[in-house]
C-alpha cells in the first residue's frame, strides 16, 4: 500500500507545515525573542521640575514643587527607616541593598534606582509591576499590587534618601482642568501606542502599551512625566497644566465612555466590526433564509 | 366600452363592471394608456425557485434599499465642507477645539439630531451587511457554476457591483474627517503615488494637490452620494432585468430540467416572502444599529495630518489589503533613475487588480478548460465540480488569511504574543493554507460525491431485535426508494387540465472528477 | 437505485463519516439494551414513522410533480396551503403582525419623547423584525404550496431571425463604409480624437501638475522648530527618552505644515549624537529629528519605544532604529526616516540647519535618492 502510505506522508508534511504558522508564533512569545537585550536605562535627574513653584527645606532640598494644576510631593523623611525595611524585604534581592542595581546580563538587568524620584518608585510598585514575579519577560505587566499604597510610599522615601532626585508624588487637580485640551493631547501623544480609545494595544518584540481603563489618576501623571520601560518621558514639552489637562480626559472620556450608540465592543474598532457584521449580520440572515427556502 | 348609459340599480351597475369589479374597471384603463396587461399577467406567473442559498442575493438588495434610504437622511443633515470651525455642542471633549465642518456636522448628527445616530449607525451596519452579503452570494454563484453561459454578463455585472460597493464604502466611511478614517485616506493618497510612471500626477489629479488636498471631502462626498449610486443603481437594475429575462438557475431535482423553473410564482407568494425579508433584513439593521456601537468619530476626533492612533485598520471589506500591505516584505528599489515602490504597488494595486481580473475572466477561462460550450440552467452541486470548488477555497482561504493578517497587532495583544512573530506567522500562513485548501477541499468533494446524502449529518438507524434478544442497529438511508437526482418521468394525474411536461433533456447529474 | 447499507467509499473522510455513523447507531443499539421499556417505545415509533412515511410518501406524490400555474382547478392540492393547521398558523402571524405594528408605534412614541437612541433602534429593529417574520410566514405557510413549474423559452433567436440581424448591420454598414471611406475614415479618427480631448477638462483640471512639491518642505535653514501650540523648543525641553512632534515655526496649524512638515524629535542622550558618518552635527545634545512621515505609505511615526529605542509606525508596523539614522528593522517600509540636521543657537532654541536631504514621505516614480 505504498500508495497510501505515500498520501498519508504528504497530507501530514502539508499539515505539519501549516502548523509551523502557529509553531513560530508561540515559540516566540515564550521569553525575549529579540536580538538586543531591553535595557533599563539607569538615568540621574529623572525629570526637570517644569513648574513655578519649587519650595525647599532648610538643607535646599526641593520638597514639593507644582503649580494649582499638580503639586508633586517628596514622602517626608520619617517614612525613610519603614521603607528601608520593606526595601531589603521586597527589592534588594534584585537590587542590591544600596538600591544601584545588577548591569545588564543574560537573563535580565535590575537597574539601578539610585536618583530616580519617588514618583518613579511609586509609580513601578503601585501598578503592581514590581516586585516583579517573571523577570525572564521583556516586561513587566500590570499586576494588583503586592504592596500597600503607604509601603510603596515609604520606599520611595528610602529610595529617594540615597539622593534626591524629582519628580514627586503627584496630585492632579482636575477641577481646573478642561477635558477637550486634554483630548487634543491625547490624541497627538498618546494614542498612538495606546490607541484612541486608551484600551493599548502590542508593540515591537514582545512590548505592550497597557490598557489606561483602570489606571488612577496619580498613577497618568507619574506616567507621563518619569516615562516607565518603553513609554517616551514627557517633562519640559507637556506643562502640568497640559499633563493635568490629559488626566482629566483619560479619567473621564476614557474610562467612562459615553457610549451612545450601543456596546463599545472593546474600542477595537473596524475589526470587532467586521467580526458582527459577518457573523451575527450576515450569518443570522443566512439562518433566516435558511427557514425561509428550500433545502433540496 | 362606452359609459354613455350607466345602470342605476346597483346590482345592474356591478354586473357592468364585470367579473373583476372596480379593480378590474383600474386596470383596464391603465391597460388602455400603458398596455400592461399581457406583461403583467406573464410577470406574475413568473416562478422563483425556492432554494434557500438563493435568497443571498436579496439581503445584498435590501442591505442597498436601506442604505438608500438612511443615506438620503443623512444627506439632509452632513456638511461636505473642510472649512474649520470651533465646535460647540453636547460632546464636552471637542468643545472649543478646531474641527472641519464635515466632522462637526457628523459629530451634530450624532448628538443633536434625534434619530440621527441611528440612522448613521444603520447606514454603517447596513454597508458592512451588504459587502459582507455580496460576498457570500458571488461564493454562491460561483461554487454552483451559475455564472455559466448565458449568465456571464450577470457574473461580470455582479463582480463590477463588488468593486463599486467596496470603493464606494471607503468613501462613505471617510467623509466624516476624523483620525482613524483620515489615516486610511493618508494610504491611500500613498498607494496612488506609488504607481510606477504616473502616480504623482494620479494622486494630485485625484486629490487636488499635495495631502491633504484641496477638495478631498467635497470630492468624496459628491463621488460616494451622486455617482458611484448612480452607477451601482443602474448595474442593479442591469443585473435584476438579466435575471428575470434569462430567469433563475435551479438545483437538479424531481421534475427539473434544463427547460424549466420548478418554484413559487411571483404574486402572491414570492411577493410575500420576499417585501417580509426586506422588513427582516431592514430589522435586523436596526437592532445591530441599537445595540452595538460602530465608528464613535467623536471619541477618535478631528483628522490631522500629524496625529495617529494605534489599531487602525480599514473596514473590514478593504481588510484584506490592509493584509497583503502590513505582511509584504520592503522590497522598494531605484533604478533607471526612478523609484519604484513595489512594497506598496505589489499587495496594493497589483494583487487585487490580478484578483479581480482572475474573476472577471474566469467564465470563459472554466469553458476554455472544460471545453463546456452548452447553455446551463441547472446548477452544479459543489462537490461535482471538484477543481472549481477547490480553487474557490483556495481563494478564499488566501482572503481570509489576509484579512487575518491586517489585525496582526490585534491578535497580539489579545493572545499576548510578539507582535514580530504574528507577522511572520501570518507570512507564512498566507502562502501555506491556499496550498493546502485546495487539495484538501479536492479530496472531500471526491468523497462526498461517493457517499449518498453525505452531506447530511443524521441518518435514522433501524434496530431489529434477533431471535436471541440482541438488538442491532443500522444506519440507513431515509426512504429505501430514496432517487437523490435521478429523475423519471412522472405520468400526470388526469385531473390537472394543462400540458404535460414533455420529457426533454432531464437534467441528470454529470459528475467530474 | 435502492440500498439498504451504503458502500464503502474510500478515502479517509468518507470512513470517518461512516464511522460515526456506525458509532451513533452503536449507542442508539445500546442505550436499548440498557433500557428494555425503550424497546417497547422504539416498536410504537417505528410503526408511527411506517405510518407517518406512507403519509409522507403519498403526500409526495401528490405535491412532487410541478404544474403550471395557470388553469388549475380550486381544488388542487398545489394550491393548499404547506401549514397542517392554517387557522393556528394565521393566528400566529396575526400575533406578529400586531405585535409589530405595536412596536413600531413604540418606535413612534420614542421619537416624540426624544428617547435614547437604542430605544429607537430597538423598537423599530424589533417591530419591522417581527412584521417581517410574519409576512414571510404568510407566504410561506399560508399561500399555495405548489411546486409550481414554468417552460424556459428558447433564449436565443431563430436561425433566420439571426441572419436578418445580421444582415442589416453588415450590409447596410457595411455599404455605408464603402461608399463613403473617406468619410467614415474621417468620422472614426474625429471621434477618437474628441473623446481623448473631452477628458482634458476633467483629468487635467482636477488639480495642479506635481512639479517639485513632493520634493522639498518648508524647513529651511535656522527654522525654529515648534510643537503643535506653536512654543519654540528648547534645549532644557527634553529629558533623554522623551519625544516631542514639531513644525517649523508658522506652519503648525496649516495643512502642509501637519501633512509634509510634521518631524520628531527625540533626545537619545546628553551629549552629541551621530548616528551616521556624515551626520555628525546633526544631533546637538543628544537631540535627534527625524520626518514623522512614514517611508511606507505616510502615516505618522508618533509611537517611540525608548528602551528599545524603536520608533514604530502604528499603520502596518515597520520599526525604525533611531540610534543609526532611523533604518528600518522590521516590517514593510523600505527606507530610513530621513533625518533632519539641528543645531542649537545661542538661546538655546532648536533650529534647522537646512531642508532634509531627500523628500520626505513615501516612494513615488520621480524620486531619485536611496
Amino acid at each position: 500500500m505504498t500508495s497510501t502510505f505515500l498520501r498519508r506522508t504528504v497530507l501530514l508534511g502539508a499539515i505539519g507545515l501549516f502548523a509551523a504558522g502557529p509553531v513560530v508564533l508561540f515559540m516566540g512569545s515564550a521569553g525575549a525573542s529579540n536580538s538586543k537585550t531591553p535595557l533599563q536605562t539607569t538615568r540621574k535627574n529623572a525629570g526637570t521640575p517644569n513648574s513655578s513653584n519649587v519650595v525647599k527645606n532648610g538643607k535646599g532640598v526641593v520638597v514639593k514643587y507644582g503649580d494649582k494644576y499638580i503639586t508633586y510631593v517628596t514622602p517626608p523623611s520619617s517614612l525613610d527607616k519603614l521603607g528601608e525595611a520593606l526595601f531589603m524585604e521586597n527589592c534588594a534581592s534584585c537590587h542590591g541593598t544600596q538600591a544601584n542595581g545588577v548591569p545588564a546580563s543574560a537573563v535580565g538587568a535590575y537597574p539601578d534606582l539610585v536618583g530616580l524620584g519617588p514618583a518613579t518608585i511609586d509609580f513601578w510598585i503601585d501598578s503592581g509591576r514590581m516586585p516583579d514575579k517573571d523577570t525572564a519577560a521583556v516586561e513587566a505587566p500590570r499586576r494588583q499590587p503586592a504592596l500597600t499604597p503607604s509601603q510603596a510610599e515609604a520606599i520611595a522615601a528610602w529610595v529617594d534618601s540615597l539622593s534626591p532626585s524629582y519628580p514627586g508624588i503627584p496630585t492632579p487637580n482636575l477641577n481646573k482642568a478642561s477635558e477637550s485640551e486634554g483630548a487634543a493631547l491625547f490624541a497627538l501623544n498618546c494614542a498612538a501606542c495606546h490607541t484612541i480609545e486608551g484600551d493599548g494595544d502590542a508593540l515591537a518584540f514582545s512590548t505592550f502599551a497597557p490598557s489606561l481603563r483602570h489606571i488612577p489618576a496619580f498613577q497618568v501623571v507619574e506616567a507621563i512625566r518619569t516615562g516607565p520601560g518603553n513609554m517616551p518621558r514627557f517633562t519640559g514639552n507637556l506643562s502640568d497644566k497640559q499633563v493635568d489637562d490629559i488626566v482629566k480626559y483619560v479619567t473621564t472620556e476614557i474610562q467612562h465612555p459615553e457610549n451612545p450608540g450601543g456596546f463599545g465592543l472593546g474600542g477595537l474598532g473596524p475589526v470587532a466590526e467586521g467580526f458582527i457584521a459577518l457573523l451575527v449580520g450576515v450569518g443570522f440572515l443566512m439562518l433566516i433564509c435558511y427557514w425561509i427556502g428550500d433545502r433540496s | 366600452m362606452s359609459d354613455a348609459t350607466i345602470p342605476t340599480n346597483p346590482r345592474a351597475r356591478k354586473r357592468a363592471e364585470g367579473p373583476y369589479g372596480k379593480i378590474g374597471k383600474a386596470l383596464d384603463e391603465l391597460d388602455d394608456r400603458l398596455g400592461v396587461a399581457r406583461g403583467g399577467r406573464t410577470f406574475m406567473d413568473k416562478i422563483f425557485p425556492d432554494h434557500w442559498s438563493f435568497m443571498l442575493g436579496e439581503i445584498a438588495l435590501y442591505s442597498f434599499v436601506i442604505l438608500l434610504v438612511t443615506g438620503v437622511f443623512l444627506t439632509f443633515y452632513f456638511v461636505p465642507s473642510s472649512s474649520v470651525v470651533i465646535y460647540h455642542g453636547p460632546y464636552l471633549p471637542l468643545d472649543g477645539q478646531h474641527v472641519t465642518e464635515a466632522f462637526e456636522s457628523t459629530v451634530n448628527i450624532s448628538f443633536k439630531v434625534r434619530g440621527g445616530l441611528l440612522m448613521r449607525q444603520m447606514h454603517h451596519w447596513a454597508c458592512d451587511i451588504f459587502v459582507g452579503s455580496l460576498v457570500v452570494h458571488m461564493a454562491r454563484v460561483f461554487f454552483t457554476g451559475a455564472f455559466r453561459k448565458p449568465r456571464e454578463l450577470n457574473w461580470t455585472i455582479g463582480l463590477t457591483l463588488l468593486i463599486l460597493t467596496i470603493a464606494n464604502g471607503f468613501l462613505g466611511y471617510s467623509l466624516p474627517d476624523d483620525l482613524v478614517s483620515g489615516t486610511g485616506i493618508r494610504i491611500a493618497y500613498s498607494i496612488l503615488l506609488s504607481v510606477p510612471f504616473v502616480g504623482s500626477y494620479l494622486a494630485f489629479w485625484v486629490f487636488g494637490g499635495n495631502f491633504p488636498g484641496s477638495a478631498t471631502i467635497p470630492r468624496f462626498f459628491i463621488l460616494h452620494v451622486l455617482i458611484v449610486p448612480l452607477i451601482i443603481l443602474g448595474l442593479v437594475g442591469a443585473h435584476l432585468f438579466l435575471l428575470v429575462r434569462q430567469k433563475h438557475t435551479q438545483f437538479p431535482g424531481p421534475g427539473k430540467t434544463e427547460k424549466n423553473v420548478v418554484g413559487t410564482p411571483m404574486f402572491p407568494v414570492f411577493m410575500a416572502k420576499t417585501t417580509g425579508f426586506l422588513f427582516v433584513v431592514g430589522g435586523l439593521t436596526a437592532l445591530l444599529a441599537a445595540f452595538f456601537q460602530i465608528n464613535p468619530i467623536w471619541q477618535f476626533g478631528q483628522y490631522q495630518a500629524s496625529r495617529i492612533s494605534y489599531a487602525v485598520q480599514p473596514d473590514f471589506y478593504m481588510g484584506f489589503l490592509d493584509g497583503a500591505l502590513r505582511i509584504f516584505p520592503s522590497w522598494e528599489f531605484t533604478a533607471w533613475g526612478h523609484t519604484w515602490p513595489l512594497e506598496v504597488f505589489i499587495p496594493a494595486v497589483l494583487f487585487p487588480g490580478i484578483l479581480f481580473n482572475l474573476a472577471y475572466a474566469w467564465p470563459l477561462l472554466e469553458r476554455k478548460f472544460t471545453g463546456d460550450n452548452e447553455l446551463h440552467n441547472l446548477l452544479d452541486r459543489p462537490r461535482d465540480r471538484p477543481k472549481r470548488t477547490a480553487a474557490g477555497a483556495a481563494v478564499l482561504a488566501l482572503i481570509a488569511m489576509l484579512q487575518i493578517a491586517s489585525a496582526t497587532d490585534v491578535i497580539a495583544n489579545f493572545f499576548h504574543l510578539s507582535l514580530n512573530n504574528v507577522l511572520w506567522a501570518m507570512r507564512v500562513l498566507v502562502i501555506i493554507t491556499p496550498l493546502i485548501a485546495y487539495p484538501l477541499t479536492y479530496k472531500i468533494c471526491l468523497e462526498l460525491q461517493g457517499i449518498k446524502r453525505g452531506g447530511k449529518r443524521k441518518t435514522p438507524n433501524v434496530v431489529t431485535r434477533s431471535v436471541e434478544g440482541e438488538y442491532i442497529a443500522t444506519p440507513t438511508p431515509t426512504y429505501s426508494e430514496d432517487a437523490d437526482h435521478e429523475l423519471h418521468a412522472t405520468p400526470v394525474p388526469t385531473f390537472i387540465e394543462d400540458e404535460s411536461p414533455s420529457p426533454a433533456e432531464s437534467g441528470v447529474r454529470t459528475v467530474e472528477r | 437505485m435502492s440500498d439498504e447499507t451504503p458502500e464503502l467509499p474510500q478515502g479517509p473522510f468518507a470512513r470517518w463519516k461512516m464511522r460515526s455513523r456506525k458509532k451513533v447507531a452503536d449507542s442508539v443499539a445500546k442505550r436499548i439494551v440498557d433500557n428494555p421499556r425503550l424497546a417497547i417505545e422504539v416498536q410504537a415509533l417505528a410503526e408511527e414513522l411506517d405510518e407517518r412515511r406512507v403519509e409522507e410518501a403519498r403526500d409526495l406524490a401528490d405535491h412532487s410533480t410541478p404544474v403550471a400555474i395557470s388553469g388549475l382547478r380550486a381544488d388542487d392540492p398545489h394550491l393548499q396551503p404547506l401549514a397542517k393547521n392554517p387557522d393556528t398558523v394565521e393566528g400566529v402571524i396575526a400575533t406578529l403582525f400586531v405585535l409589530g405594528l405595536l412596536l413600531m408605534a413604540g418606535f413612534g412614541a420614542a421619537y416624540v419623547l426624544n428617547a435614547k437612541p437604542w430605544i429607537l433602534g430597538a423598537t423599530m429593529g424589533f417591530g419591522l423584525f417581527l412584521f417581517g417574520v410574519g409576512l414571510v410566514a404568510w407566504g410561506k405557510y399560508l399561500m399555495p404550496r405548489g411546486p409550481f413549474v414554468e417552460e424556459r423559452h428558447d433564449l436565443a433567436s431563430s436561425r433566420p431571425e439571426r441572419d436578418a440581424f445580421a444582415a442589416a448591420i453588415v450590409e447596410r454598414g457595411g455599404g455605408l463604409v464603402k461608399r463613403r471611406k473617406v468619410l467614415g475614415g474621417i468620422l472614426g479618427g474625429g471621434l477618437g480624437i474628441f473623446g481623448i480631448v473631452a477628458m482634458f477638462p476633467l483629468l487635467r483640471s482636477l488639480g495642479p501638475l506635481p512639479k517639485g512639491t513632493l520634493f522639498h518642505t518648508d524647513w529651511r535653514k535656522g527654522s525654529y522648530a515648534v510643537d503643535s501650540t506653536g512654543r519654540r523648543v528648547s534645549v532644557g525641553d527634553l529629558a533623554i527618552g522623551g519625544l516631542v512632534t514639531v513644525y517649523p515655526e508658522g506652519t503648525q496649524n496649516t495643512d502642509r505644515g501637519q501633512a509634509v512638515d510634521q518631524t520628531v524629535i527625540i533626545r537619545i542622550s546628553n551629549e552629541n549624537f551621530v548616528t551616521q558618518k556624515g551626520r555628525e552635527t546633526w544631533g546637538p545634545k543628544g537631540y535627534v529629528a527625524y520626518s514623522k512621515l512614514c517611508t511606507h505609505l505616510g502615516c505618522p511615526v508618533g509611537l517611540y519605544e525608548q528602551q528599545l529605542q524603536l520608533l514604530v509606525c502604528p499603520c502596518h508596523q515597520s520599526m525604525f532604529n533611531v540610534t543609526n539614522g532611523a533604518i528600518p528593522q522590521f516590517g514593510p517600509a523600505p527606507r530610513p526616516l530621513p533625518q533632519l540636521p539641528l543645531y542649537i543657537d545661542a538661546s538655546g532654541y532648536l533650529r534647522a540647519q537646512n531642508d532634509y536631504d531627500q523628500p520626505v514621505g513615501p516612494g513615488f516614480w520621480e524620486r531619485t535618492t536611496t
